[in-house]
């Protein structure tokens, strides 16, 4: 009960954008806060209690962990509590609900400390998930992560074949519906919106806010929906960090190579 | 055709496959997480913060490892086996990679190494005249400086940091510095980590240095053999383990050797030490990394040896000295 008031605040709120579709949402805590901590690095930042938005009836979750093992997880209302990783990298949460003549499906990759997986994430990536499915094209590095004003890669998969021409959704809870299509070969390129408000100096003092990528596909009587969220950094060079001025001192430096180069022909010793 | 076939074209060939490697390996070898999965741990300044890499450089693990485990020993009382179990592994793999090729990853792997010899070359061909050897009171002023970045940047600031006793932009304050950041980024068309931070004076502090650094080494690195090089915290970290490197410079001067001076010449890093007498002796110095121009200049036979373990892989002679002579002259032409 506690669980579904909290998911219904949510949805009501800062997480209320997906128009209807089922996606991954990090639980945010009574002080608004996400349940990411201030250190971004591998593993760490990831949040361990998940909700499904949209949600109404029956669902499987799945969690497909980085040596590909699957585990079936059940949710409490709309709330997931991730079990304790045992093995390091990516991890795959998959929820899909079928009804008569629709398929959804909501993804997520998280990126879990522990003894390190052999397995390349290129492998989860890989695997077929979901009926309809989007897919990070690479999933970025296990230390990287999703960062505003920069350009990420993703394919489209029906049936684990590239779905061209279709049209993809891009959300955030700041900027509006942007819209972007799959090339021949699935293939598309989203720029994610520098869209944070209220931002403090220091990229730790900013939470992360999320993405959502959301597509739909009719084939024969079926419709299939499915949506990507992730997490999404502030560029600090949108902010506190000047490129410019950056440029600018690697030209002074320069200067002053050039500067010790003059003084050096006069004193220097041509090499033997 | 036989003008190529020397020790310097054979590690020019290895060092430009190395930088493609290790730059761009994630691009080209469809090895995307190879950076995340291969070593996590390479003595050579191979950037974490190039995503498009192959593999990166064991400073940044030692950095957070400072600053997130060893230091919980003092702040959460956490028992020592634990907390040093990660900088054990890093410090092992690292031993292992030593153990193998030793220092030659700063000579034949090193992407930055490579970077700077070829801003050497393209100074050499626009005619600027080359510094030669600096002075024995110059590098002795120079040496002491790449053990502080090591003690202070790598070790000391981030442990303080973890502690509590300083900003959290002191966590990883040698990769703030380093060249290497901006060198791999902007080698694969990502300029974002050329900047100035204006977070806080800490953060400012690092990124300026981190910015004018990398345009001073790329001006000196044109009539400067290895500028930075000389200052890389990378060579203690070598140090430590160089004793069980197979790989080593070995001299056999014995009465052969008159001290000529030329091995010195031909150190990119000015080891004067290396003329210095020594029967069948293993002089890979601190500074050291088995370039092995100093092989390849001696003009005596078998006094200056590479050798693998027992087994001797390259040794000086009157006519490999003839001959890199000659190319030396004909390059510089």
């Amino acid at each position: 009960m506690k669980n579904g008031l909290a998911a219904l605040l949510i949805a009501s709120s800062l997480w209320g954008y997906g128009n209807g579709v089922i996606y991954w949402a990090p639980h945010i805590s009574h002080g608004g806060e996400h349940s990411h901590s201030k250190h971004g690095g591998h593993g760490m930042g990831e949040t361990t209690m998940l909700h499904a938005m949209n949600l109404e009836g029956n669902s499987t979750v799945t969690l497909i962990k980085p040596d590909l093992s699957k585990e079936d997880l059940n949710l409490t209302d709309t709330a997931l509590t991730l079990p304790k990783a045992s093995i390091g990298g990516y991890y795959a949460l998959v929820l899909t609900h079928r009804t008569d003549n629709q398929v959804d499906s909501a993804i997520r990759y998280l990126s879990q400390q522990g003894r390190p997986s052999k397995i390349s994430p290129t492998k989860l990536t890989a695997l077929p998930k979901t009926d309809l499915e989007i897919v990070p094209d690479p999933l970025h590095r296990e230390h990287d992560h999703y960062t505003a004003s920069k350009s990420y890669h993703f394919v489209l998969r029906l049936h684990n074949h590239a779905l061209a021409n279709t049209t993809i959704f891009l959300e955030t809870r700041d900027t509006p519906v942007q819209t972007v299509t799959t090339d021949t070969d699935g293939k598309f390129t989203v720029t994610l919106p520098n869209d944070f408000k209220n931002v403090q100096i220091g990229r730790s003092e900013n939470k992360p806010s999320e993405f959502l990528l959301t597509t739909q596909y009719r084939e024969g009587d079926t419709l299939y929906k499915t949506a990507l969220t992730m997490p999404y950094s502030l560029n600090p060079n949108d902010y506190w960090q000047s490129q410019k001025y950056g440029a600018g001192a690697v030209f002074i430096g320069f200067l002053g190579g050039l500067f010790l180069y003059r003084r050096s022909k006069k004193t220097g010793v041509p090499r033997g | 055709m036989d003008k190529l076939l020397t020790v310097t074209a054979l590690r020019r060939v290895i060092q430009l496959t190395a930088f493609v490697f290790f730059v761009y390996g994630a691009m080209i070898f469809t090895t995307f997480y190879t950076g995340d999965k291969l070593t996590q741990s390479l003595p050579a300044l191979s950037c974490a913060y190039d995503m498009k890499g192959g593999d990166f450089c064991t400073l940044i693990p030692l950095q957070h490892q400072m600053d997130h485990r060893v230091s919980s020993i003092f702040t959460q009382g956490e028992k020592v086996l634990p907390a040093l179990m990660g900088t054990l592994i890093t410090l092992g793999t690292v031993a292992v990679l030593i153990l193998i090729l030793n220092k030659a990853f700063c000579g034949w792997l090193c992407p930055l190494g490579f970077f700077q010899d070829v801003f050497t070359m393209i100074g050499t061909k626009l005619g600027l005249t080359q510094l030669g050897s600096l002075s024995r009171e110059a590098v002795n002023k120079i040496r002491p400086i790449k053990w502080f970045i090591f003690l202070f940047l790598v070790l000391i600031l981030p442990l303080l940091t973890g502690i509590g006793f300083l900003g959290h932009e002191w966590g990883n304050p040698y990769c703030s510095i380093c060249p290497s950041r901006i060198m791999t980024t902007a080698m694969g068309g990502d300029m974002s980590q050329v900047y100035i931070s204006q977070a806080n004076w800490g953060y400012f502090t690092l990124s300026l240095i981190a910015d004018l650094m990398f345009g001073l080494m790329v001006a000196l690195a044109l009539f400067v053999r290895q500028p930075f090089c000389r200052i890389c915290p990378m060579l203690p970290m070598q140090t430590l383990f160089k004793k069980i490197g197979l790989l080593r410079l070995v001299k056999n001067g014995d009465s052969h050797c008159d001290s000529c001076g030329n091995c010195v010449k031909a150190c990119p890093m000015d080891i004067y030490e290396i003329q210095d007498q020594a029967e069948n002796k293993n002089i890979t110095h601190a500074d050291c990394t088995l370039c092995g121009r100093c092989v390849e200049f001696c003009p005596h036979d078998g006094v200056m040896n590479f050798k693998y373990g027992p087994i001797t892989i390259l040794s000086s002679s009157k006519e490999s000295f003839k001959k890199r002579t000659k190319i030396d002259k004909w390059w510089k032409e």
